[in-house]
């Protein structure tokens, strides 16, 4: 994947606006000019809670244009709570941008992009690099339920072909949005992100497919920028993206932990030992 | 700009801080993770992540929980090894704006002599931690924090192959921890960091499964501070040599207690995972505070709160 941003930092930004796109679903936009021009696809912040209390939260970017950086979120627990109730002109201070994100070839004609629920907030910016690029893209998009597929069509007025599933049929097919992956022709290559489960079904028709597949992680994360290495995943080690340390023989295994956060958060599926 | 007014200065034994803030161990990388993020010339010194002999994985994941008021992390050790440590890492410290802490953990007595011995010969490395008290390793790790004698004979051990200061890290999971304060100085310690985290356990309960991949983890963040507190108090009252306190230290008031218990300096945890400022934050208000009071520095505070303990007797004047 791409290096890390040296122009990473800790922003203080203005809310300029907040939507609550669903239930417990929440956009803030936030007037963040250096972050938004740092960020690239598939990076996130660290947003810290206003309050001072409770570690900084994990956010994707989701859009990132001229001065406008913005931040779309499930509430989940009490940070996010947090974080929901701030409203315009309230201040947010976030680090970033962090992580390595997609890396959006710029010679791919066909692309899937998979995203399961809060994982569309992690490839917005993807899909709109790739079709810059002049790629046909597919938006392979799944939720439980048809209020939970938030801002569709942004994507298709981007210039996304749209497959949407919900787990209960409330919009588009019914099923998980891997079995419509599966059924779909076979794209060049697949950009992913969602829940575990979908990643790791991702990453298994990828390999049938006999394509390569960029797939977003997730995990509990301690500090978020590589001080801590608590939200490690195994990697073969002949990974360009496996970390120095520990080197390559350690332990007498073929696989080393790799920080989701700082070697990740984008992985290439066939190098993922998990 | 801290320039006048009190200073910050401070010592553990012959080891002189600018701050007397250390990033604690396993918490801060290498430093270079969170050098675009703080200011690294406005703290004292970064205590590296544990080195072993060999080289170790870690623990599965997941490794990290999020519990009221703190946090659970079951890291494991995970470290390149001694050989590629000294090969690789430690020179990349050389250009550190702040003192550079070695952290060494080990599974015998010799792992910690010999680890110690080679690390500490290195002129990054401005003093030694002996972690004898990591939660997170199966069996070992723990065992020789929570024995007074096998605490003395790792610092005596590693004594005997360094001069540069040694601080050793003490368990709260003891019954009493004056008892390996005492051993750990007897032994030739030259501060005490009191005090590693504190042993936990989370359970999920729509999968029935421990949270942790490890099962247990320690607990570090303000759950534990008045835990850390009086674990400071303590053992200032039951040994002579300077005492680094340390958790869930987030703001001055926080930084202020441990000082007032008895601690030299203070190391911040968990707090860089809420804002990676906070250090600088609390050096800055640490300077105000002494200023405004007119003390010249950390000196004037540390231990002011010793009032020793409370006795029957009291109690029973009181009553009386």
């Amino acid at each position: 994947m791409t290096t890390i941003d040296q122009k990473a930092g800790v922003h203080a930004t203005t809310v300029t606006k907040r939507r609550e796109l669903a239930t417990d679903v929440v956009l803030l936009s936030l007037d963040a000019p250096k972050l938004a021009q740092a960020t690239r696809p598939g990076q996130y912040v660290m947003a810290i809670p206003p309050s001072g209390e409770k570690a900084a939260t994990a956010l994707a970017v989701y859009e990132a244009e001229g001065k406008l950086a913005s931040l779309l979120f499930f509430i989940t627990g009490k940070r996010t709570r947090e974080l929901a109730q701030l409203g315009s002109g309230d201040r947010l201070d976030v680090v970033g941008p962090l992580g390595n994100g997609f890396d959006c070839l710029q010679d791919v004609r066909d692309v899937a992009v998979v995203a399961g629920g809060v994982g569309i907030a992690s490839v917005l910016l993807c899909a709109q690099a790739l079709l810059r690029a002049g790629a046909r893209v597919r938006l392979f998009y799944g939720a439980r339920t048809a209020e939970l597929i938030v801002d569709s069509q942004r994507f298709a007025d981007a210039g996304c072909e749209l497959v949407v599933t919900t787990d209960d049929g409330s919009a588009g097919e019914r099923g998980f949005v891997t079995d419509a992956l599966a059924c779909a022709s076979k794209p060049q290559l697949i950009y992913a992100c969602g829940p575990s489960p979908m990643l790791r079904a991702v990453a298994r028709i990828a390999a049938e497919f006999g394509v390569r597949a960029q797939l977003s992680l997730e995990e509990t994360f301690g500090c978020g920028i590589g001080g801590c290495w608590g939200c490690v995943v195994p990697l073969v080690q002949k990974s360009a993206q496996a970390p120095s340390f520990p080197p390559a023989d350690a332990g007498g295994s073929d696989v080393v932990y790799a920080r989701i956060c700082r070697e990740g958060p984008v992985f290439w599926a066939d190098e993922l030992r998990w | 700009m801290v320039t006048a007014g009190a200073s910050l200065a401070t010592k553990l034994g012959k080891l002189e801080l600018a701050y007397p803030t250390l990033m604690a161990s396993g918490c801060y990388g290498t430093g270079e993770e969170f050098a675009p993020f703080a200011d690294l010339t406005k703290i004292g010194a970064i205590v590296l992540k544990s080195v072993t002999r060999l080289a170790r994985l870690g623990n599965p994941t997941p490794r990290i929980v999020h519990t009221p008021a703190g946090m659970l992390n079951a890291i494991g050790l995970q470290n390149p090894g001694l050989d590629w440590y000294l090969e690789r890492e430690v020179r990349k410290y050389a250009d550190r704006p702040c003192k550079i802490i070695g952290s060494v953990a080990g599974f015998s007595i010799d792992d910690y002599a010999y680890v110690c011995e080679r690390l500490a010969a290195r002129a990054e490395i401005a003093a030694i931690e002996l972690n004898v008290s990591c939660p997170n390793v199966a069996s070992e790790g723990e065992t020789f924090g929570c024995d007074p004698d096998l605490t003395a004979q790792v610092v005596r051990a590693a004594r005997s192959t360094t001069d540069k200061p040694l601080i050793v890290k003490l368990s709260p999971n003891v019954t009493d921890i004056c008892t390996v304060a005492r051993a750990a100085e007897t032994a030739g310690a030259n501060a005490l960091a009191v005090i590693n985290t504190v042993r936990g356990m989370a359970i999920d309960v729509e999968t029935w499964r421990p949270r942790l991949g490890n099962v247990g983890g320690g607990l570090s963040g303000p759950a534990i501070r008045p835990i850390a507190v009086l674990a400071v108090y303590e053992v200032a009252q039951a040994v002579k040599i300077p005492i680094v306190g340390q958790g869930g230290i987030e703001n001055l008031t926080d930084a202020l207690e441990f000082f007032l218990a008895g601690a030299t300096a203070i190391s911040i945890g968990t707090a860089n995972f809420i804002d990676p400022r906070i250090p600088e934050r609390i050096v800055a208000e640490l300077h105000a505070y002494l200023t405004r009071r007119g003390l010249a520095g950390i000196d004037a505070i540390v231990g002011r709160a010793n009032v020793g303990f409370a006795t029957p007797y009291q109690y029973e004047g009181t009553e009386g």
